[in-house]
């Protein structure tokens, strides 16, 4: 689903991703764990709608915190309240429970911002950020990307043509089929690389590579993106100073010490810049449905006073 | 032949940089030229024209080209200044999330030498094609069988293509191929790991070829690939996964994840085998005669 910050400039998404991924891979207090969660959470759902998110999270997520959880009390054993003690003579303490809890939400809360990114930050984006900085190695992974769904189409060609004259993959002796798949796949090599030295030669007689020529981009940088990168600056300046001062302090070895709660001013203030900056794409895109509706709501007014623009 | 040959060399001269410098000639003092290279400066347009470039630009572009390029002094910054730097940020003011900051950044320090060194190198568009195919083939069998854990060719396409082609293009096609693929499978913080170690396979592959040390046979291209999956990728993305998961790193805990991960190297090493058993002939004759017949300098 086509949502509104996708539609951002590419430097955009990509400091906004940058930022949270960086920020919730690295700090372990709950707050802020449970802040991305939230929002990593909420993003998923208008990426991807109820329905898509429940499914992949339940069915790879879940079960991976899950273990990740279990997997710390049993492996480490420091702490200093003990709640009862292993077969093999190891205890189990609170700490390393609490621990564990926390570090599955960490790489749950990683893995749902990688689903955004990959929804948000398509691979043309990508090239574009980085076809400045490495012309030779973006242009190389874009045309990977190309030739990945070619050469597939064409090894389809290739398996129909080979099936036609006896040498079929999906039946006969092992030996057999095998022999057949290699042949397949040294077919599709000649092919390939004999096309991709045509197309190297075409690309130069084009001029590919003199100076001066640019790359084809649709991305503009406009009023509306230097507005919201203001707004990122600023709230990252505010929560990198809110946490440098230390009110977010939270230690799990040997005892469980988690500063900031109850709310003071500051980390209050931390909290919050936190909280705005990753719910930011869904603040945007919530305020751009709601204006969208607004106006909608206009012209339906506009509609009872003799105007018709559509039924 | 000959007159193939004289076709590639004189578009070679108009569009690659890196060629001209054998056809260096002495510099005519003679006012003409001056007076020509001046008209010629006049006729250049605003879209800078290679075509219209005179004697003048060239020269002092090949005395540009000599000293420490922008990429290069980015490259050194990188592996002697920031390294260091980051372990030290790392150690002082990570905590326990230490582990994986400085695993992660030293991958990304690691990985991009290697482009960088590429990308300064100013490869020709042909070179440039024939990897992009071979880590397109690469991501081709990782996503053909994904239907088998661990059994995977592309490690196999990455020995393969480190060497024939040499260490520099069996590093681009394993950091390539794995980083595309991901794009399938899903990115993640593991990204960088498989990158360095798919990349430096294909690395190790190459130079142990031009050393002597690999032959092109079957049985010597299996051996490595079997060590180099069990030893390199395992031996890298066993602590890679520790590093994610966890953050108090021990001996044992090392250990364990080694045990642990015993089979699952064993599996992908067989797969690596069994594909350089079977493809690995064909391939590298196809391969060798696609760099006979169109001259791939590599």
């Amino acid at each position: 689903m086509e949502d509104n910050f996708s539609s951002y400039h590419p430097v955009i998404s990509f400091f906004f991703f940058l930022f949270v991924i960086c920020v919730s891979m690295f700090l372990m207090h709950p707050v802020f764990l449970a802040i991305s969660f939230f929002s990593a959470f909420s993003y998923n759902l208008i990426l991807y709608g109820i329905k898509k998110t429940l499914k992949n999270n339940l069915l790879f997520i879940l079960p991976m915190m899950i273990i990740i959880a279990l997997a710390n009390p049993m492996f480490n054993h420091y702490g200093v309240t003990v709640i009862t003690y292993l077969p093999t003579g190891n205890p189990v303490t609170l700490e390393t429970i609490i621990y564990g809890i926390a570090m599955a939400t960490m790489f749950c809360e990683v893995l749902l911002w990688f689903a955004c990114y990959n929804e948000v930050m398509t691979s043309d984006k990508f090239i574009y950020l980085f076809g400045k900085i490495m012309p030779s190695i973006s242009l190389m992974i874009s045309m990977t990307l190309r030739f990945v769904p070619m050469l597939r189409n064409h090894m389809r060609v290739i398996a129909n043509g080979q099936k036609c004259i006896g040498r079929d993959t999906s039946n006969g002796k092992t030996t057999d089929k095998i022999k057949n798949g290699v042949k397949k796949v040294s077919i599709l090599t000649t092919w390939a690389l004999e096309n991709a030295i045509d197309r190297a030669d075409s690309m130069r007689s084009r001029g590919y590579g003199l100076k001066g020529r640019t790359a084809f981009s649709i991305y503009r940088f406009d009023k509306r993106d230097r507005a919201i990168l203001i707004v990122m600056i600023l709230l990252a300046i505010t929560f990198f100073v809110g946490n440098s001062t230390g009110n977010c302090y939270v230690s799990y070895d040997p005892i469980v010490k988690v500063k900031g709660i109850p709310l003071d001013l500051y980390s209050c203030i931390t909290f919050l810049s936190y909280l705005t900056f990753c719910m930011l794409p869904v603040i945007v895109d919530l305020y751009d449905k709601y204006k969208w509706k607004a106006l909608r709501n206009n012209i339906n007014k506009k509609e009872n006073r003799g105007y018709r623009l559509w039924t | 032949m000959s007159e193939k040959r004289n076709v590639d060399e004189f578009l070679d001269l108009w569009f690659d940089d890196k060629k001209i410098e054998q056809y260096k000639m002495p510099i005519p003092e003679n006012p003409m030229v001056s007076k020509l290279s001046k008209l010629f400066r006049v006729l250049k347009t605003d879209a800078q024209d290679e075509i219209f470039v005179s004697i003048e630009d060239y020269y002092s572009r090949q005395e540009t080209s000599k000293k420490l390029t922008k990429r290069t002094i980015v490259t050194l910054i990188i592996l002697l200044l920031m390294s260091p730097l980051t372990i030290a940020f790392g150690i002082l003011f990570m905590g326990d999330r230490k582990y994986t900051f400085i695993g992660i950044m030293l991958m990304f320090y690691a990985i991009i030498p290697f482009f960088m060194g590429f990308e300064s190198r100013k490869p020709q568009t042909r070179e440039l094609i024939v990897i992009a195919v071979l880590s397109a083939i690469a991501v081709l069998g990782r996503t053909a069988f994904i239907m088998v854990p661990m059994f995977k060719p592309i490690l196999a396409i990455i020995i393969i293509s480190g060497v024939t082609f040499g260490p520099e293009a069996g590093f681009l096609v394993g950091a390539v191929s794995m980083f595309i693929s991901n794009f399938f499978f899903g990115q993640g913080p593991w990204t960088p790991w498989q990158m360095f170690s798919a990349g430096i396979i294909g690395f190790v592959a190459g130079v142990l070829f031009r050393k002597g040390l690999l032959k092109r046979t079957r049985v010597s291209l299996c051996l490595f690939g079997f060590l180099a999956a069990i030893f390199i990728y395992g031996g890298i993305m066993n602590p890679a996964a520790l590093i994610m998961y966890t953050s108090h790193i021990t001996i044992e805990g090392i250990i364990g994840i080694y045990i642990s991960g015993i089979p699952v190297d064993l599996a992908h090493a067989t797969s690596v085998v069994i594909f350089l058993w079977l493809i690995s002939k064909g391939m590298i004759e196809k391969l060798e005669r696609i760099k006979k017949k169109y001259g791939l300098l590599v």
